[in-house]
């Protein structure tokens, strides 16, 4: 066991520091002049060639590729973002106020999804080929094709804009919130649906469950101790997945709503090419993804005992 | 198998022959008609600078479908490539290749490809270098997955020691097999193309104005929503179509090589 | 000449085959006989190099064995056999391999010693019956004219009619092509009956190798002798010696 979590542990390791690279020599090899650009964006004008040198040499930009990228994330080791190119502010402070947006947010996304799909997928598997089931089906299916931007938009466009209910734009009041996290939820709930439907079919397939009834089992017992936790294996597994729905969705849903948060805060940084900013949000969402990951590696080799360590 | 080709041969069908059923040019700007509402002249009314909806929506047919399926289809060799290289080498060129892949993996595949087209500049090549980068690892999963299994299969053994090259083997033994699978894969990452590429026209970082593009369309859209709500409602349909098509395809594939192998299982 | 020389092999802490020394030269045939579990398959494999030698190796003529182009006739005659593939064309693989073509009267004289149709290389695995197919995987393992073929259970997929046919066919084969074959089976009175040399192979340990007429009169080991008895009890014993 302590064997399979350190290659598991080597495992993220050496993928984190691939992301790392891969992100750096990304945007090391960026097209244009960084420090033009850095400069214009400082000085707001049209700057002398001495200017955007002084700015290049300032910002460690005319370094050597392997100096530069440690001189990143050395600092980086110890939880230092560095500084943005355009305000020369610290990153990680604003990184927190962020995620401080973003994170009510994916989780109220994350909540609507699973108080969406665990009764459809219940009541849906009441009667598997019946007709709610089938209407759940299709119904996750038209979900699962909807872009996050599409349905933000027509959500928007009814309940803001022709009905007036719910506000749209910006975070002023709590209710700004629910356009956006029902954005969010209504994605997840839709792949969620399809997964738990299968996982509880599968279940309930399994072939013990016969024998427990005859021997006079009550269904709610079997519901509850073996059909429940073998569902639960799948759901498991895609959290991977949601996670990654829920971060791509939050960089469509705050720009389409004009929120702050992670999403926006990358998109306008692209924008203004302040590669720290991009990269600080890159590495902080693949350490989030990996760790994600190898939780659920380890929690789903934990729920199904049939999974050795064969596969390490 | 035979749904995907029916699915191929609508949607090539629809990039090719949408442009020529459109009515009007599709970047031809009429200001005096801006914002007009679906009328028998123009089917689906006109934009901010008076072109025509339909037409724009049927020459973005070609952008978004063609270049889907370009995207998809480089994804496919590169992952392909690689799983078999993982299946076939030795130890440690699998486990290399598999934490390349897993590097890759390390990003939600959208975001990331918001960054690479976002830094490389808006365009239509940085748009499918960032979609095919981020879109072959599935693919690569799946060859490798079932290249591991083939590999102690009885022929396999007997082509090796003929002393067959790996790359005939791979041509003969193994690509076979993986083919109905790597279909089913494609679906999928052909679906996820299409909605790449409308999300990075939406963000402004994919197929730049005046080409009809649906995310650029959208986004055109999206400001005159007050005014004009239903021309936010085609390009988003037309995506949602495409996708519910396509991803309606995978499963019955996907359905019918489970039943097969069900078959095989029981036989 | 095939030499196996002091060959050990190992996965992680378990040890399969330990100390295994073997020789075999044209025209002769060992048979390598033992419980299942013995060790008998990873020693085919490794003598082919699909696994590797924690110790000791494996030489035809002095050379590594891969280099004599080796052939293998398997247990599972179908499985040896891509079910997308026409025969012809995986009867075909070690010739297109080596960037030769098929001498036509050679596989017609193939076929006919082995009793082939040759209409029947047409057909896909799935469409023969078990008995032909495994006489497919022979004639693939002898077309290229290989020096050395070893045999993994050849019979044990057949019936009993159609193994004393294809054990007969294998021997003729021989007879004319001249090869040394190397036959993993448990079945005794097979090893008995078509091999020169018989090797009783116990927990990946030689246990007893001798000339099969003796191995079957009086083996020389407790295990050996209770591996007869087992064989021989409902009389074979009379009607191979």
């Amino acid at each position: 066991m302590i064997q399979l979590i350190a290659s598991l542990l080597l495992r993220a390791a050496v993928v984190l520091t691939g992301a790392a690279l891969a992100t750096f020599a990304l945007l090391w090899h960026a097209p244009g002049d960084p420090a033009l650009a850095i400069a214009i964006a400082r000085y707001q004008a049209v700057v002398p060639a001495e200017v955007v040198d002084q700015v290049r040499t300032e910002a460690g930009l005319d370094a050597h590729f392997w100096t530069a990228f440690q001189a990143w994330v050395g600092p980086l080791l110890v939880g230092d973002f560095g500084q943005s190119s355009v305000t020369g502010r610290n990153v990680w402070p604003e990184l927190v106020t962020m995620i401080s947006y973003t994170l009510p947010l994916a989780l109220a996304g994350l909540i609507i999804g699973l108080l969406t799909s665990v009764p459809l997928a219940y009541v849906a598997t009441r009667r598997p080929g019946g007709w709610l089931d089938r209407c759940a089906v299709a119904l996750a299916s038209i979900g699962a094709a909807i872009p996050a931007y599409w349905l933000g938009l027509l959500l928007i466009l009814l309940f803001a804009v022709q009905l007036g209910w719910l506000p749209a734009m910006g975070t002023r009041t709590p209710a700004h919130i629910i356009l956006p996290a029902l954005t969010l939820g209504l994605g997840v709930a839709a792949s969620l649906t399809r997964i738990l439907r299968s996982g509880i079919l599968e279940a309930r397939g399994q072939p013990f469950l016969p024998a427990f009834r005859r021997r006079g089992v009550a269904n709610r017992d079997i519901e509850r101790d073996h059909v429940a936790p073998h569902a639960a294996i799948p759901v498991v597994t895609v959290f991977g997945l949601e996670l990654a729905f829920l971060l791509e969705g939050v960089v469509m849903v705050e720009v389409i709503f004009a929120r702050p948060g992670l999403g926006s805060f990358l998109v306008s940084a692209i924008e203004a090419r302040d590669f720290p900013k991009v990269q600080a949000v890159v590495v902080l969402t693949a350490v989030l993804f990996v760790t994600v990951n190898l939780l659920i590696d380890l929690i789903y080799r934990a729920l199904d005992p049939r999974i050795g360590e064969r596969d390490a | 198998m035979r749904s995907v080709g029916t699915l191929v041969v609508v949607l090539v069908l629809l990039a090719l022959i949408g442009p020529m059923l459109a009515p009007y040019d599709p970047t031809q700007i009429n200001i005096p008609h801006r914002l007009n509402p679906p009328s028998l002249e123009w089917l689906l009314g006109t934009d901010a600078l008076g072109r025509d909806i339909l037409s724009r929506l049927l020459h973005g047919a070609r952008w978004s479908l063609g270049l889907a399926f370009l995207i998809s289809v480089i994804g496919l060799c590169i992952g392909t490539v690689a799983g078999l290289v993982a299946a076939q080498g030795g130890k440690l060129t699998d486990w290399l290749m598999m934490r390349v892949t897993d590097t890759f993996l390390a990003f939600p595949d959208l975001v990331a490809a918001v960054v690479i087209a976002g830094v490389l500049g808006a365009g239509t090549g940085s748009l499918i270098f960032a979609l095919t980068v981020t879109g072959w690892m599935r693919y690569a999963r799946v060859a490798r997955g079932i290249g591991l299994s083939l590999q102690n299969r009885g022929y396999v053994v007997q082509a090796k020691l003929a002393g067959l090259s790996p790359l005939v083997i791979a041509r003969w033994h193994y690509l076979p097999s993986l083919l109905p699978s790597l279909a089913v894969v494609w679906t999928g990452m052909f679906a996820r193309a299409i909605l790449g590429i409308s999300a990075l026209g939406f963000l402004g970082f994919g197929v730049q104005p005046p080409m009809p593009e649906w995310g650029t369309m959208l986004l055109d859209a999206r400001i005159h929503m007050r005014s004009t709500p239903l021309q936010m409602i085609w390009p988003g349909l037309a995506v949602v179509i495409c996708v519910l098509a396509i991803n309606l395809t995978g499963d019955a594939l996907r359905d019918a090589l489970a039943e097969q192998k069900d078959q095989k299982g029981t036989a | 000449m095939l030499t196996v020389d002091h060959v050990s092999v190992r996965r992680g802490t378990t040890v399969t085959l330990q100390d295994i020394s073997l020789s075999l030269g044209p025209n002769r045939t060992l048979a390598v006989v033992g419980e299942s579990g013995a060790g008998k398959s990873t020693l085919i494999a490794a003598i082919l190099g699909l696994v590797p030698c924690s110790s000791g190796q494996v030489t035809w003529d002095n050379a590594p064995v891969r280099r004599c182009r080796p052939a293998l006739v398997m247990q599972e005659p179908r499985s040896a056999f891509n079910p997308r593939m026409s025969l012809r064309r995986a009867v075909m693989e070690p010739l297109v391999a080596q960037g030769m073509v098929a001498d036509p009267d050679r596989l017609n004289a193939l076929c006919h010693g082995l009793e082939i149709a040759p209409d029947l290389l047409d057909r896909r695995p799935t469409e023969v019956s078990i008995g032909q197919a495994q006489r497919m995987g022979i004639l693939r393992a002898l077309i290229a004219k290989p020096p050395l073929v070893l045999f993994d259970e050849p019979l044990s997929a057949l019936d009993a009619v159609t193994q004393k046919h294809t054990a007969r066919l294998i021997a003729q084969m021989q007879h004319e092509e001249g090869f040394a074959s190397l036959i993993v089976t448990h079945d005794l009175g097979y090893a008995a009956a078509f091999a020169d040399d018989i090797a009783v192979l116990r927990a990946g340990r030689v246990e007893e190798l001798t000339r099969s007429q003796s191995f079957v009169q009086a083996p020389q080991t407790a295990y050996g002798r209770m591996l007869r008895d087992a064989a021989f009890t409902l009389g074979a014993l009379e009607q191979v010696a």
